[in-house]
C-alpha cells in the first residue's frame, strides 16, 4: 500500500460511505439474529410453555448412564481370555423411599446385610442430593437377585440394575499380559489423557488393559427419561446406546500360556512352588505367544474393587504377585550371556572356533582366585566345548581380550540394556556396565576383576526375561532383534478389523550369520551333546538349542560349602534357561526363570522343556477356534507352518 | 493527555453506560437467584461484585486516555497478548481438560488477546482499508494477525474460546470487497479438504474425539443432559415466569452452570419472556448504539475498533443464547455482562470503556 494513500485515509474525517454502507449490513445482520432469538423464545415459552412448565414442576427428568461393555480380549486363535459378564446392582434413591425403617429391614434379609449399615450408607441427604440414587449392592449371585426382585413392589425407591462387569476366564491365566481393570483414580481423573472420563468409570489399570484402554473401552450411552412421582418411567425423551468396546485378538497362545503357567506348580516339576517368569516369542516375528509371571493374581478381584488387605497382599508381600517379572523384573543374567561373549570374541577376532583355553577350575587374576563352577576343571575346551560345558574360566580369559566395553557394544546390539518397548505399560531397562557407566555411577574406575564376572553375567549385569528372550531370537532368526509384538488385531463394535503393529525389526546385530551359525551349534550342544549343561530341556524328536545359566544372589562365599538345600531360600541362585527350537528353522524362543530356583539346567530346564514339548505337539488349538490366523512371519513363508508340525509329529 | 477536558464530560456517553450498567445489573440480580442459598449473599455474588469494581475502575482507566493512542501501541499490546498465552501453555495447570488460566487461575490470557487482537486488526484494517480487499490473497496478512493468537488458544485446548475468537476476526470481513464466488471456492476447496481427511487419513478414533469437539451432545449425560434441562427451565417461565427466585428448575440446582452458560436460563425462567426479551432488547440496543458510535466516529481507526468490539459482544452472545435456546451445540461460553466470571466482565468491561472512548472523543480534535 502507498504510503500517501494510507496518509490520506488517516486525515480524512470522518468515516467513508463505504464502510458506513456496510455497516448497516452488520445492522440488519444483528436485528435478524435477534429476530430469530425472540421468535425461539416465543415457541418455547408461550406456545410450549404449559407442557414444558408442568414437567419442571414434576422435576422428574432423570439421566441413566448406560455402561458400555469392555470389548472382549481372545488369544491368538480366537480362544477367549477377558470378556464381561452381566452383573446385578441394587439402588436405594432417598426421595422416593416410604418407611425407611421397613425397606431397610426387608432390604437386610435380602441380601443378607446389616440393616443399620444399609441405613448409613444411604444416610439421609436433602436437596436435590435426595434425587441421587446409593448404590448398595454391586454384584449380586443370582438367587439374591431373584429374590429382591420379587420383592420390589413392596419397596418404593429401591430398584436393580445390570451393568457390565469385566470377567477373566482363566482367572489368573495371562494375569500379566491381561492386566486388570478398576474404578478410575482421582488422581488420574486429573490427567488430560483422562479428560472425557468421569468418576466411577472402569479404566485399564495394567497390562494390555491400560495399553489398549482406547480400543476396549467403547462409549457409554445415556438415557434422559421422564419419571412419575413413584419413580416409573413415564417417557424416553432421549437415548444413545452405549456402543460396546472393539475387540483385541493378542499374540499369545492359551495352551501354551497354561502349559508355562503350570510348569511353576508343585505337581508339575515337583518340590515347591516356583517364582519366576517364562517368555515364549516367535523368532520371525517377534510374536509373544507365552508370557508368565510367577506368582500370579487374579484380575477378577479388582473387577468389583479390591479391599485394601488383598491389594496389600498383592504389592507388598515377599512375593509381590503384582510385579510383572517378565518385563520389569532384572537379573544377572548369568552364563546365558556367554553368547554375547562369544559372539564379541569371534567378530572382534579375538578367538576362533579353534582356538583351545586350558581350564584347571581356576583363574588367578593379581591375587584373587576366581572359580569355575565345575571345582576339577574342564581340562581343554574349544568355544563349542566352553559353551555346551559352560566352563567360566574360559570366558574369564575371553572376556579379559575383550575389554568391558567392547563386550557392552555386542550386548547393547543385541539390545540388551534397553528397554524393547513391548506394549504392556512398566518395563525395566536392565543394565550392561561400560567403563563409562562406572565413572558416572560411582566416580570409580573399571577393575579389571569386574571384566572377569561381567564375561559370565555377574556382577552388574542386570536383563530382564523378555529382553533376554529377544535377544536369543535375534541369535535364531539370523541377526534381526525384534520388538515383541503383543497385539495381533483388533476390531472395532462396527465388525472392521485392523491389523496390529506390523513386525518391527528394532536393528541388525553387529555379528556375522556365520558366527551366529557357530554359537546355534554350540547350543544345541548344550542340550543334545553328552556333558552339556541343559539336558533337561529335551524333546524327542526335537532340536533344541539353548543355554543356561545360574544367577548369584549372594557372593559364593558365604555359600559354597552348603548343599542346595541347606541354603535359605532368599540367597539361592536365579535358575535360567534360554532356547530356540527347531534348530533347522527356529519358530519359538523360550525363556524362563526360575527364581532362587538353584541351576539354571535342573531348575528352568523342565519348564523350558514343558512348553517346547506343549508347542511341538500341536501348535493347533484343541477347541475349534472363533477365527484363526497363521503366524506372520517376517520374509515370506517357505513352507506351510502347520503342516510343518503334523510332520514332525 | 490526563486531563479532563470539559468537551469530553459534555460528550459522554450516558446511553452506553446507562445500557451497560442495567445489563450488568440483571446479571448480577440474576446471579443472586442462581446461587441463592438461605437468603444470604453468596461468595459468587460478592466476588462477581468485587469483578465489577475492578471492571468499572479499569474502563475508566481506558477512558482518561485518547484511543489514537492505543493505535501506537497496538502491536506491542498483541506481542504481550501472546507470549501470555505462550506463558500459559508452559505454566498453567491443566483444568478439566484445557489449560487457560494464568497466576493461580486470577487471569484468563485468551480474554486479554480478544481486546488485543481487534486492536490489533482495527490498526491493521484502518492502514489498510478494507474495502480495498478484492482478494482472498490479500487476507494473508490479516490471517497471519489472527493465526498466532488462535493457533496458541487451540493448543490449550479451549476450542469455544478458539471459535469466539476466530468469529470475532470475521466480524471485520463484512467490509471487504471479496467477490461471493471466492467464498464459494474457498468453502468447495475446505470441504473437500476435510472430507479427504475424514475419509483417508484420520483414524477412527481420531474422529471420534473430533466429533466430540463439533458436537457435545454426542455424550447425553452431560450436555445433553443441561440441553434438556434448560430448555426445560425456560419453558417453565412462560410469559411472565416464575417469579424470582421462585424457578423451581433453578432453585433444585437442576442445571449444574446455571451461574455460568445457562445463566439466561435462569433468567428465563424466572421473568419469563417478557424478562427475557427485556434483557435481549438491552443487548440489542448496545450494539446498534456500538454501530453508531463506528459510524459518528472521526477516523476510521476508531470506526474500525468500535465495530470490533461490538463484534467481542455479539459473538459469544449469539452462540450462548444459541445453545440456551437448543439452537446451537452446547458450547461452553458465557453470556457477555451476564454470566458470572470476573475475568471476562473485566475485559469486557474494559472492551466497552474502548468504545465509550470513540464515542466521547468523536468531535475533539
Amino acid at each position: 500500500m502507498p504510503i500517501e494513500e494510507a496518509g490520506v485515509g488517516r486525515l480524512a474525517a470522518g468515516v467513508d460511505l463505504s464502510i458506513a454502507n456496510r455497516l448497516i449490513f452488520i445492522a440488519v445482520v444483528i436485528v435478524l439474529t435477534f429476530g430469530v432469538f425472540g421468535v425461539r423464545l416465543f415457541q418455547l415459552q408461550v406456545i410450549e410453555g404449559e407442557d414444558l412448565g408442568n414437567r419442571a414442576r414434576r422435576n422428574s427428568v432423570r439421566t441413566v448412564h448406560l455402561e458400555a461393555p469392555r470389548g472382549d480380549i481372545l488369544d491368538r486363535f480366537g480362544r477367549e481370555l477377558a470378556t464381561t459378564r452381566p452383573a446385578f446392582g441394587v439402588q436405594v434413591m432417598p426421595a422416593e423411599m416410604r418407611e425407611r425403617e421397613l425397606t431397610f429391614a426387608a432390604l437386610g434379609s435380602l441380601l443378607d446385610q446389616d440393616p443399620a449399615e444399609l441405613s448409613e450408607q444411604v444416610g439421609s441427604p436433602r436437596g436435590r442430593r435426595r434425587f441421587q440414587p446409593v448404590r448398595v449392592a454391586k454384584d449380586l449371585p443370582y438367587d439374591s437377585r431373584t429374590r429382591v426382585e420379587s420383592h420390589l413392589y413392596a419397596l418404593p425407591g429401591v430398584f436393580t440394575d445390570v451393568s457390565p462387569r469385566r470377567y477373566y476366564v482363566g482367572g489368573s491365566l495371562a494375569a500379566h499380559v491381561l492386566g486388570y481393570t478398576g474404578e478410575i483414580q482421582t488422581a488420574q481423573l486429573e490427567k488430560r489423557a483422562f479428560a472425557d472420563y468421569r468418576s466411577g468409570d472402569i479404566v485399564g489399570q495394567a497390562g494390555v488393559e491400560s495399553r489398549y484402554e482406547e480400543i476396549l473401552r467403547g462409549r457409554a450411552g445415556g438415557r434422559n427419561v421422564v419419571v412419575d412421582v413413584a419413580g416409573r418411567v413415564d417417557e424416553v425423551l432421549d437415548e444413545v446406546e452405549a456402543t460396546p468396546g472393539g475387540t483385541l485378538v493378542l499374540t499369545i497362545d492359551r495352551d501354551l500360556q497354561q502349559v508355562a503357567e503350570d510348569a511353576f506348580l508343585p505337581d508339575v516339576i515337583g518340590g515347591e512352588e516356583k517364582r519366576g517368569a517364562v517368555v515364549a516369542l516367535d523368532p520371525r516375528n517377534g510374536d509373544v505367544l507365552a508370557l508368565v509371571s510367577r506368582p500370579s493374581f487374579d484380575p477378577n478381584s479388582f473387577a468389583g474393587g479390591i479391599d485394601s488387605a488383598t491389594w496389600k497382599e498383592l504389592t507388598e508381600s515377599e512375593g509381590r504377585p503384582i510385579q510383572n517379572r517378565a518385563v520389569a523384573g532384572q537379573y544377572p543374567p548369568g552364563s546365558t550371556y556367554k553368547v554375547f561373549v562369544a559372539a564379541a570374541g569371534l567378530e572382534e577376532g579375538a578367538i576362533t572356533p579353534e582356538d583351545r583355553v586350558f581350564c584347571p577350575g581356576t583363574f588367578k587374576l593379581g591375587r584373587r582366585t576366581y572359580r569355575c563352577w565345575k571345582r576339577g576343571g574342564h581340562g581343554s575346551v574349544n568355544l563349542h566345548e566352553a559353551l555346551a560345558r559352560s566352563c567360566d574360566v574360559f570366558f574369564y580369559q575371553l572376556g579379559l581380550k575383550l575389554g568391558i566395553d567392547r563386550i557392552a557394544f555386542f550386548a547393547n546390539g543385541f539390545h540388551l540394556g534397553r528397554k524393547t518397548g513391548i506394549a504392556l505399560g512398566v518395563e525395566s531397562p536392565g543394565l550392561i556396565p561400560t567403563q563409562a557407566w562406572k565413572e558416572r555411577r560411582f566416580g570409580e574406575i573399571w577393575l579389571k576383576g569386574e571384566t572377569v564376572s561381567a564375561s559370565i553375567g555377574q556382577g552388574f549385569n542386570l536383563t530382564t526375561p523378555l529382553q533376554l528372550a529377544v535377544a536369543y531370537a535375534a541369535i535364531a532368526n539370523g541377526g534381526t532383534v525384534l520388538k515383541p509384538r503383543i497385539l495381533l488385531r483388533h476390531s472395532g463394535p462396527d465388525g472392521t478389523v485392523e491389523q496390529g503393529p506390523e513386525p518391527e525389526s528394532l536393528g541388525k546385530v553387529p555379528v556375522s550369520p556365520e558366527h551366529l551359525a557357530t554359537i546355534t551349534r554350540a547350543l544345541e550342544a548344550v542340550v543334545h551333546e553328552p556333558g552339556g549343561t541343559g539336558g533337561r530341556a529335551r524333546v524327542p524328536g526335537v532340536r533344541v538349542a539353548g543355554k543356561t545359566g545360574t544367577a548369584q544372589v549372594v557372593h559364593l562365599k558365604e555359600t559354597e560349602d552348603l548343599e542346595e538345600d541347606e541354603i535359605p531360600f532368599k540367597f539361592r541362585d536365579h535358575g535360567w534357561f534360554a532356547s530356540f527350537a527347531p534348530v533347522e528353522a527356529p519358530e519359538i524362543v523360550v525363556v524362563a526363570l526360575a527364581e532362587h530356583g538353584g541351576h539354571g539346567g535342573s531348575a528352568a530346564g523342565p519348564i523350558v522343556q514343558a512348553v517346547l514339548s506343549r508347542y511341538f505337539k500341536s501348535s493347533m488349538p484343541e477347541e475349534p477356534p472363533r477365527q484363526t490366523e497363521p503366524p506372520k512371519p517376517l520374509d515370506p513363508p517357505e513352507a506351510p507352518e502347520e503342516a510343518a508340525h503334523v510332520v514332525r509329529n | 493527555m490526563f486531563g479532563i477536558d470539559r468537551r469530553l464530560l459534555q460528550n459522554f456517553d450516558w446511553m452506553l453506560l446507562l445500557l451497560v450498567v442495567a445489563i450488568v445489573g440483571m446479571g448480577i440480580i440474576n446471579l443472586a437467584s442462581a446461587t441463592h442459598v438461605d437468603g444470604e449473599l453468596t461468595g459468587e455474588v460478592r466476588r462477581q461484585l468485587i469483578s465489577l469494581g475492578i471492571g468499572g475502575v479499569a474502563m475508566l482507566l481506558v477512558l482518561a486516555i485518547d484511543y489514537r493512542h492505543y493505535e501506537r501501541f497496538a502491536t506491542p499490546a498483541l506481542l504481550v497478548c501472546v507470549a501470555l498465552l505462550a506463558a500459559t501453555l508452559v505454566f498453567a495447570p491443566v483444568t478439566r481438560g484445557s489449560q487457560s488460566w494464568l497466576f493461580g487461575g486470577r487471569l484468563q490470557p485468551s480474554e486479554l488477546a480478544k481486546l488485543g487482537l481487534v486492536i490489533a486488526l482495527a490498526r491493521y484494517f484502518h492502514r489498510n482499508p478494507p474495502s480495498e480487499i478484492r482478494r482472498l490473497r490479500d487476507l494473508m496478512r490479516p490471517g497471519l494477525i489472527v493465526a498466532v493468537p488462535v493457533g496458541l488458544i487451540v493448543m490449550q485446548r479451549d476450542m469455544g474460546v478458539a471459535l469466539l475468537t476466530l468469529l470475532i476476526s470475521s466480524t471485520y470481513l463484512a467490509f471487504t470487497r471479496i467477490p461471493w464466488r471466492s467464498w464459494v471456492g474457498v468453502a468447495f476447496v475446505g470441504v473437500a479438504t476435510l472430507i479427504t481427511l475424514w475419509m483417508f487419513v484420520l483414524q477412527p478414533y481420531q474422529q471420534r474425539r473430533i466429533l466430540d469437539v463439533i458436537d457435545p451432545g454426542r455424550d447425553p449425560l452431560s450436555s445433553g443432559y443441561q440441553a434438556i434441562q434448560s430448555r426445560i427451565a425456560i419453558g417453565s417461565g412462560g410469559l411472565l415466569g416464575t417469579g424470582y427466585r421462585a424457578g423451581t428448575q433453578t432453585q433444585l440446582r437442576f442445571l449444574p452452570t446455571q451461574h455460568t452458560d445457562f445463566a439466561f436460563s435462569v433468567l428465563a425462567e424466572e421473568w419469563g419472556f417478557v424478562g427475557s426479551c427485556a434483557v435481549l432488547s438491552l443487548y440489542l440496543m448496545l450494539m446498534l448504539w456500538g454501530l453508531r458510535i463506528a459510524r459518528n466516529s472521526k477516523d476510521g481507526f476508531g470506526a474500525m475498533l468500535a465495530v470490533g468490539l461490538v463484534g467481542t459482544i455479539f459473538w459469544p452472545l449469539v452462540l450462548n443464547i444459541g445453545m440456551v435456546l437448543g439452537l446451537a451445540p452446547v458450547i461452553g461460553v458465557p453470556l457477555p455482562l451476564f454470566s458470572y466470571g470476573g475475568s471476562a466482565l473485566v475485559t469486557s468491561l474494559v472492551g466497552l470503556g474502548l468504545l465509550m472512548n470513540v464515542s466521547m472523543r468523536r468531535y475533539v480534535f
